[in-house]
């Protein structure tokens, strides 16, 4: 131990003798572990934020299909499918898009039953302002964070909104909370009897019925069943959803990683360039060392601990830049990449997740090929005519 | 002949060749010598005669293409490179032209070097460095960074360092190539003092202020590779 010790305690010094050197991997392995690791880091965040949403939605979503698109089902199936075995509860959902040209993008029409399911919700929870609409309340409506910003509009404020031949004013009653803005940034959340009214959808119909079940894992038997009972029903099922989140954000993830790799090859080629153009003065130490009696092993071993050094140093300050970039600025220019599915950004804090899985990938992709490579000409040297280093003649 | 635990350093036919693109370089041929223990002998001949190969050789440092090295007789010649590096850490003091100094290291750094990959300096290690250096008359620069140093300060350091492993022999690279006349002087009396403790000394050189001093037990000279004299 102690002679390693001492290996290390030299390759500390060695480092600070080639100060500029040491500086520029450094700060290159730096950037490049800071770039993957961004990546990485809110990769799994927007990963987190949207499992939790996707735990919130229904087991089941049963929608009607016509002519190949989503059409209204009658609120008669409800009955019909809550009779099912396992079923809880079905819930008649009314909601929708509404398109903005000014916004080049759609904002979300949301109906909600305060006298039905959706009493039980809890304005502190979800509202930063305001309140929600009153029972049997129209004309009031609860805005999305990002909506609120892009319209300009904050509480006591009233809108003009477009209903059937005329239009109908709104008066923003409340906004939703920073926190759940990953499910509410473009939500317009109208009372129930508003957003049929907003969005042409006749009584006795609703956009999709929501299914609680049970028992979750069963959910394929029960949209068997809810199949047979509704002609041409599209069945979405949660646990699919959730799949296909992480299929979406492997994607998104693996193509940015994939952008990245030109950056670590880059940095390689530097390496590699600073390393195997080991300069009089190193490949002289070299000589020096073997000259004075050190094996070979020991040269290697000592070039190993510097290069372990400076890797670690350049990881460490890249995990920490990749860190304040995600989670304390918020990953500025690389979060719409991800997440760009809607013309309003969410903005909302990502809760810090970095696992001891994600400091190994990084570890392995960018630290050990720099050090692994960092032998390479060291050993080189080292095979030499120690006489020759020490003169400048190999 | 003497016997061979009186002979210090032996070389049997010993050869050195070079690849120099198509063709080869001898630098070194069919060389035989024998240093007796205990004595003090120097190397001449002009440059490029192969003075610093053969001590290049003799220390371990480079590999023979024929022949044999014994030191102390032990064959050296047929031992894995890493064992030789052993022998030169442990049983030569080399004194190298160009002192072998690691810039940005103190002078005391480069001294314990060799002690590095055996877990750093111990304080018998320290103990006898200091000694050493106030002999020296180096005391003052133990912390200085060799860089600083004068080339007569530098000879002495590297001096100092053969001598800190307490090797037996020493083996010695134009060692007052770059002294003035006093530092000179100084070196071979510290030179004729050592070998009269017992160490056995080999110096290459082409000065006259060296080649002409009395002292020495024996002088080899080499041209074009070869043993003259």
């Amino acid at each position: 131990m102690r002679r390693h010790l001492a290996l290390a305690r030299f390759a500390l010094g060695s480092g600070g003798r080639r100060a500029g050197r040491t500086l520029t991997l450094t700060l290159a392995l730096a950037l490049v572990t800071a770039a993957f690791s961004a990546v990485l880091f809110l990769t799994e965040a927007l990963r987190r934020e949207y499992r939790l949403g996707v735990g919130l939605l229904p087991d089941l979503t049963v929608q009607r299909l016509v002519a190949g698109r989503p059409g209204l089902i009658a609120e008669a199936h409800a009955r019909a499918i809550a009779a099912i075995r396992g079923v809880t509860r079905v819930e008649p959902r009314v909601w929708g898009y509404y398109f903005v040209p000014a916004l080049a993008g759609n904002f979300t029409v949301v109906g909600a039953d305060f006298a039905g399911p959706s009493a039980g919700v809890n304005p502190g929870v979800v509202l930063g302002e305001g309140r929600l609409p009153g029972r049997g309340a129209t004309g009031e409506a609860v805005l999305g964070e990002a909506l609120a910003g892009f319209l300009g509009l904050s509480v006591g404020d009233a809108i003009e909104l477009p209903v059937g031949n005329g239009s109908q004013r709104f008066e923003v009653v409340g906004l939703f909370r920073s926190s759940v803005a990953l499910w509410s940034a473009d939500v317009l959340l109208l009372s129930l009897e508003d957003a049929r009214r907003f969005l042409q959808v006749p009584e006795g119909e609703a956009t999709d019925l929501a299914v609680r079940l049970s028992t979750p894992d069963e959910a394929t038997v029960a949209a068997g069943k809810i199949a047979e009972l509704v002609p041409g029903a599209r069945i979405v099922d949660r646990q699919l959803l959730d799949r296909t989140y992480d299929l979406t954000f492997d994607t998104r993830g693996g193509l940015m990683g994939a952008m990245l790799l030109p950056a670590l090859a880059a940095f390689l080629v530097l390496a590699w360039d600073r390393l195997t153009g080991v300069g009089p003065g190193e490949r002289r130490e070299i000589g020096v060392l073997r000259a004075v009696g050190w094996k070979t092993s020991e040269i290697l071993e000592a070039r190993l601990w510097e290069n372990l050094l400076i890797g670690a140093y350049g990881a460490g300050l890249g995990l920490l830049g990749a860190y304040g970039y995600v989670f304390l600025l918020g990953a500025p220019g690389l979060r719409e990449v991800l997440m760009g599915w809607s013309s309003l950004y969410p903005a909302f804090d990502l809760a810090p997740a970095v696992t001891a899985g994600q400091v190994l990938v990084v570890g392995t992709l960018v630290v050990v090929p720099f050090v692994t490579l960092s032998l390479v000409p060291a050993w080189h040297a080292t095979t030499r005519d120690p006489h020759g280093l020490l003169r400048g003649t190999t | 002949m003497k016997a061979t635990s009186d002979i210090a350093i032996r070389a049997l036919g010993l050869t050195k060749r070079y690849a120099s693109g198509r063709s080869e370089r001898t630098a070194l041929r069919e060389v035989n010598l024998e240093i007796p223990a205990g004595e003090f002998w120097t190397v001449n001949g002009p440059s490029g005669s192969g003075k610093t190969t053969l001590l290049g050789l003799l220390a371990g440092m480079i590999a023979p293409t024929a022949g044999e090295v014994h030191l102390g007789g032990r064959c050296i010649s047929h031992l894995r490179d890493s064992h030789r590096a052993l022998v030169r850490r442990h049983a030569v003091g080399m004194v190298f032209q160009e002192f072998a100094m690691i810039p940005g290291m103190t002078l005391e750094e480069n001294l314990h070097l060799p002690r590095v990959p055996e877990g750093g300096p111990r304080r018998a290690d320290r103990d006898r460095a200091r000694a050493l250096l106030d002999r020296f008359g180096l005391t003052a620069l133990a912390g200085t960074r060799v860089e600083r140093l004068s080339a007569g300060e530098l000879q002495r350091g590297a001096i100092l360092r053969a001598l800190l492993g307490d090797a037996p022999i020493l083996l010695l690279d134009e060692p007052t190539a770059s002294l003035d006349a006093e530092n000179v002087a100084r070196l071979l009396d510290l030179l004729v003092g050592l070998r009269n403790e017992g160490r056995t000394l080999l110096a290459t050189t082409h000065d006259p202020r060296v080649v002409n001093d009395p002292r020495w037990d024996g002088v080899l000279r080499l041209a074009d590779g070869a043993l003259v004299s």
